[in-house]
């Protein structure tokens, strides 16, 4: 799987306002009304916009994961989002849940980060017969 | 504003060698305020009742539970040992493999028991009383129990609106909610570290410097070195669970699996959240249950303990192998990273603490006790139930 690393790295306890982007530059994922993005990742020919409910999130609380995912050609997928803690060589304790709400649109559920430090938060989309891995760094403190 | 606050911070520090740097005083800050208020819990309809307080207080002291009459809940959970029972390995009607866990602060909890077994505080609380090895009872005799005795009848009707009746699930369930219900108010209070953060997070020096010494150098050093990571927080725990390199061999060819056996056990649990006894027809406490993961890692974890309350709760570890404070903290000072599962966490490293480092991050933890912690809290009224 080809593994594309957002350009963005945050830290939840502050804000998101590192990777907050415009609606225009968005427009092809037609964000729905209300949808405020906190971050979008790119890969070729694949975009993912997504926003995590609640918007803060805290160490030891459970938290979901909306997302957009558009793209040229072929209709791309989400099939997992999920997230790891590379430095210390471990996942989450949990097994997100993913939904396929329609257009596009994905809900995941069931996060959580149990330990301050860099969580790598992924998205799996399979367009066609590619397969992307779009990653970005969430920083817990 | 936030320079200002940390210079003052750093000047309150001074009492040790070198110099707390932003990150450390920042660690520091997030271990409190203490206490925390403790939510109700929306799976459990008695959360918070007054007569189910009293009733669950009446139940955890009643050996009329178990099925010798012999054992309370409070014969594991002494108050006056903090709510433990002093024993490396608790002794019910027979011997368990465990050390017996302290109930102060439980209601914090998102897992229950060493291995997450229980996902509610209610679930856990009935467990110990069916357990052939703790208190060997069953629904049938807690409904008996609660019928035969007017004031626990009485308050069983005020706390759950029906007299208690003869089904054996209810009778437990309610029984366990109870329970949870008194153990949510067992709580520990403030201690000297909780003086010591709040005089930092309001540039008290003066406040602060009365904070001994050796439990600042101790504090320090408790970030520096990453313990709270997974003590983390004003409850000193992240509730999860990991495989710190104690052994999980029980003896003749036992194991104890720790969390990978607690998973399979939660999700198979009739009482769990995802079962039809939750009072919570949202869903929402549910998530933890329906997304848990078991991995490889999981074999040999345990849940990782609050810090709060020590001097109070030796001995320590899940089995209880540590007699002192001195122990455990050696054993990460010593860390056998062989032993450590592979799959395990690659944060973990020797310490490799001098004596007088030790002597600080023992100081440290024992300013994390409450000295009020073992009292016996009075009996709560009984509403007009009885005296």
């Amino acid at each position: 799987m080809e593994e594309r690393r957002g350009p963005v790295r945050y830290a939840l306890s502050v804000t998101l306002v590192a990777l907050l982007i415009g609606a225009a530059a968005v427009e092809a994922c037609e964000l729905p009304a209300g949808f405020t993005p906190r971050g979008r990742l790119e890969s070729a020919g694949v975009t993912v916009v997504f926003r995590t409910l609640p918007p803060a999130i805290e160490l030891g609380r459970h938290f979901a994961v909306e997302a957009l995912v558009c793209g040229d050609g072929a209709s791309p997928v989400l099939t997992r989002v999920d997230a790891q803690m590379p430095e210390h060589r471990h996942g989450m304790n949990y097994r997100p849940t993913l939904a396929g709400q329609g257009n596009g649109r994905y809900l995941a559920e069931g996060l959580l980060f149990h330990m301050p430090g860099r969580w790598e938060l992924s998205f799996d989309v399979e367009a066609g017969e590619r397969r992307t891995r779009l990653v970005t760094d969430v920083v817990m403190e | 504003m936030r320079q200002l606050l940390l210079g003052v911070i750093a000047v309150a520090l001074l009492a040790t060698p070198g110099r707390a740097d932003d990150a450390e005083l920042k660690r520091l800050l997030q271990h409190g305020p203490w206490p925390v208020s403790t939510p109700r819990d929306p799976s459990n309809a008695a959360s918070g009742n007054a007569a189910a307080i009293a009733l669950g207080h009446r139940l955890f002291f009643d050996a009329r539970l178990s099925a010798n009459g012999a054992v309370a809940c409070a014969t594991c959970h002494a108050p006056a040992r903090g709510w433990t029972d002093g024993r490396a390995r608790a002794l019910g009607l027979a011997d368990v493999d465990r050390n017996t866990p302290t109930v102060l602060d439980v209601a914090l909890h998102r897992w229950f028991s060493w291995d997450g077994r229980a996902d509610s505080l209610w679930s856990q609380s009935l467990k110990p009383i069916v357990d052939p090895r703790e208190m060997g009872a069953s629904g049938e005799h807690v409904a008996r129990i609660v019928r035969a005795d007017a004031t626990l009848a009485c308050l069983h009707a005020k706390a759950f609106g029906t007299p208690p009746g003869l089904e054996a699930d209810r009778a437990l369930v309610q029984a366990g909610k109870a329970l949870a219900a008194f153990l949510e108010t067992v709580r520990s209070g403030r201690t000297a570290f909780d003086d010591f953060r709040d005089a930092l997070a309001r540039g008290d020096a003066g406040a602060a410097a009365r904070y001994p010494a050796a439990a600042q150098r101790g504090a320090r050093l408790f970030v520096k070195s990453q313990c709270n990571v997974c003590h983390l927080g004003p409850a000193f725990t992240n509730g999860e669970f990991h495989d710190v390199g104690v052994p999980f061999a029980l003896g003749a060819g036992r194991v104890d699996a720790g969390r990978s056996e607690g998973i399979k056990r939660v999700r198979a649990d009739r009482f769990n959240l995802l079962g039809p006894w939750s009072d919570d027809r949202s869903g929402t406490v549910a998530v933890k249950t329906r997304h848990v993961e078991a991995s490889h890692a999981s074999f040999g974890q345990f849940k990782t303990p609050s810090l709060r309350n020590l001097g109070h709760t030796a001995p320590y570890m899940h089995d209880g192998r540590y007699a002192t404070l001195r122990d455990a903290v050696r054993h990460y000072s010593e860390l056998d990273v062989e032993r450590i599962h592979t799959h395990g966490e690659q944060l973990l490293r020797p310490l490799k603490l001098t004596p007088g480092e030790i002597d600080d991050l023992v100081a440290f933890l024992e300013s994390l006790t409450d000295p009020a912690a073992t009292r016996v809290p009075a009996v709560p009224p009984a509403m007009g139930c009885g005296p």
